[in-house]
């Protein structure tokens, strides 16, 4: 029995740790429903994840030619010029001119086109093709998994992605040494790369520029120009050089990368696209989220009644009810996150139409964002039935 | 000085023409050291009224004061916390959270008041077994009987040591044996000093552990008797 009475009023307590504990267990002692908040939370973080995973990679590889091209600090082209893969032609006097601009080391012309690529078994594929300058091979990747750019000096040398290899040649050894028609014109893959497939073109073949004209049949065989800073030299500053001396568009990689991306983004419906299905995600795991979540407050209303009877305040209640729904976002978006990598991690492979696709850190942090204020949208509207709840409501049968 | 006194208490919920008047202008006093009980037809007030004595409810008229205390002076913020203080609560269907077990239900109210749960436990678990239930502190309300489960109930009423408990129908879901055995445990715990319960009950074998009764129709206390009373349905 109780060995004494207490006096008045209990003694204030501001501290709110130990109630939270009884509120995760009151979660965490309904594994069904807490499964259904869980699902909800995972599912569209999974969704918003792996769509904005895909947006990225997609956006990304519309500037995979400028990724790749190593060494490479500023890229020189036509003032029309929006997106590498769409240029506007220079002419052969551009290079000199650039080579003529204080704080260039090199300037090299580099051709970017597209091609039909025939098998001898009749199988077809597009190609986007890069030429680069015959002597330096500035511009070439530096990522060949078998060949070397020495073997580009060969006659009709071309080097083929290896992706673009496996699927024109599923299931055979990837090597050099094939024979194909490029335009109609004989070409020998004479090494592979394992370069990401850009925007325009599921295959990408590095060659001469001179043997790149030729397959491509082009008279304008310059498509930028490329550029070494010198040493010392600020990749912006001399971009802006060139720009004032020469009149042309010049860019640094990064800012290349952006100005492409940003056009593809401006210009197209792929951001608006994925931006229906993310928001689809969003509005899903609200909908399940909340809905689940309203339903767990309200089946639990009598018991929080209770604890209102027994003492708890308004405050400590709703910190309680805030703390289920953040535990609830915090399993559900850690599940949900888990798939989305694993199924990124399945997919970026050398040999996968989805190479080079990512779960970036900062979609990874929007949606950690997203899937908070999901929850607490969800909690939210659960939260005023438990703050107008009458505790006398525990008297009621 | 009366432990728990009422004076002109009215209250009614509804609006417009759909209000409905419950208590009209109802008197109480249970003392201290006493078990008090109250009873009356259903409709008549009695939950309303309880509600008020327990700092649940606002009456729309009257003062309540309790062990000295007048309840319509505090703040909603007080209410809370004299509630928490003051009051232990059994009720008629338990309302035991059913995630917890045994020792974390009878231990709630210390961990709103701010103990540390290991604690609470511990003194949980004691109150238990003064309650007969010291090997069942780790079952969850599904797994116990009905008796079982009022007295885990008993032991989260009483374990911050409350001067004045309010019970709601405590026996209506027990059997006979059981429900003596907690009338029997509720009049021991207000012979201590300081102490008193409020019952409102309609079972009328339990009418022979009341020091007084308390009659209700139509929102007002009718009458008080005092003892013996009979056990109508032994």
């Amino acid at each position: 029995m109780p060995r004494r009475p207490r006096a008045g009023q209990g003694r204030a307590c501001r501290r709110g740790a130990p109630v939270l504990g009884v509120g995760l267990k009151m979660l965490f002692g309904d594994p069904v429903k807490l499964l259904g908040l869980v699902a909800g939370i995972a599912f569209s973080t999974l969704l918003m994840t792996q769509q904005g995973g895909f947006f990225v990679g997609l956006i990304s590889r519309s500037a995979a030619v400028i990724g790749e091209a190593g060494g490479v600090d500023v890229w020189v082209m036509d003032p029309l010029t929006e997106t590498v893969e769409s240029p506007s032609p220079l002419r052969e006097t551009d290079v000199l001119r650039v080579r003529g601009v204080p704080g260039v080391a090199a300037a090299e012309p580099f051709l970017l086109g597209t091609g039909s690529l025939l098998t001898a078994k009749g199988e077809t594929t597009a190609v986007a093709m890069i030429g680069v300058d015959d002597g330096s091979f500035l511009g070439l990747t530096p990522r060949f998994v078998a060949g070397s750019p020495d073997d580009l000096r060969r006659p009709d040398a071309v080097a083929l992605d290896q992706l673009a290899f496996a699927n024109l040649w599923p299931g055979e050894p990837i090597e050099p040494g094939r024979l194909v028609e490029i335009n109609g014109r004989r070409a020998v893959i004479a090494a592979l790369t394992d370069v990401t497939p850009g925007f325009g073109a599921p295959a990408t073949a590095y060659g001469r520029r001179s043997e790149v004209a030729a397959l491509l049949g082009t008279p304008q065989p310059t498509s930028f120009v490329l550029v070494r800073a010198a040493a010392g030299e600020d990749p912006a500053a001399l971009a802006s050089r060139i720009e004032a001396r020469t009149g042309l568009r010049a860019l640094t990689a990064e800012g290349f990368t952006d100005a492409t991306i940003g056009f593809i983004l401006t210009s197209t419906g792929i951001a608006f696209s994925f931006g229906v299905v993310i928001a689809l995600g969003a509005v899903v795991g609200i909908l399940v989220a909340g809905l689940t979540f309203s339903l767990f407050v309200n089946e639990n209303l009598r018991q929080f009644a209770v604890l209102k009877a027994v003492g708890l305040s308004n405050g400590r209640l709703a910190l309680m009810v805030l703390a289920q729904a953040l535990t609830v976002a915090a399993i559900g978006y850690s599940i949900g996150l888990w798939l989305a990598s694993a199924f990124f991690d399945a997919v970026d492979q050398p040999l996968s139409d989805l190479k080079g696709f990512f779960l970036p850190w900062q979609v990874a942090a929007l949606v950690a964002g997203a899937t908070v204020v999901i929850i607490a949208l969800a909690a939210l509207s659960s939260l005023w039935r438990v703050l107008r709840l009458d505790p006398a409501t525990v008297f009621r049968g | 000085m009366g432990a728990v006194v009422a004076q002109g208490i009215t209250k009614a919920f509804g609006r417009g023409e759909a209000r409905t008047a419950v208590l009209r202008g109802a008197d109480f006093r249970a003392e201290e050291g006493e078990l008090t009980f109250l009873v009356g037809p259903s409709g008549c007030g009695k939950t309303t009224l309880i509600s008020i004595l327990a700092a649940m409810l606002r009456p729309d008229e009257g003062r309540a004061r309790v062990f000295g205390t007048d309840l319509s002076g505090l703040s909603g913020r007080r209410l809370t916390a004299f509630r928490g203080g003051t009051v232990g609560f059994i009720f008629q269907q338990f309302n035991l959270l059913p995630a917890l077990d045994a020792a974390d239900n009878a231990a709630v109210p210390l961990i709103v008041r701010g103990e540390r749960p290991a604690r609470a436990r511990r003194r949980a678990v004691e109150m238990l077994d003064r309650l007969g239930l010291a090997g069942s502190a780790a079952k969850r309300p599904a797994q116990m009987s009905g008796g079982q489960q009022q007295r885990v109930a008993i032991a989260r009423a009483l374990i911050h040591e409350p001067r004045l408990v309010v019970c709601d129908e405590p026996t209506a879901s027990l059997d006979a044996a059981t429900g003596r055995t907690v009338m029997g445990f509720l009049r021991d715990l207000v012979r201590e000093p300081g102490r008193a319960a409020i019952v409102v009950t309609h079972d009328e074998r339990t009418f022979p552990f009341a020091d007084r009764i308390a009659f209700m129709a139509d929102g007002v206390v009718t009458h008080t008797a005092l003892p013996p009373f009979e056990e109508k349905h032994p």
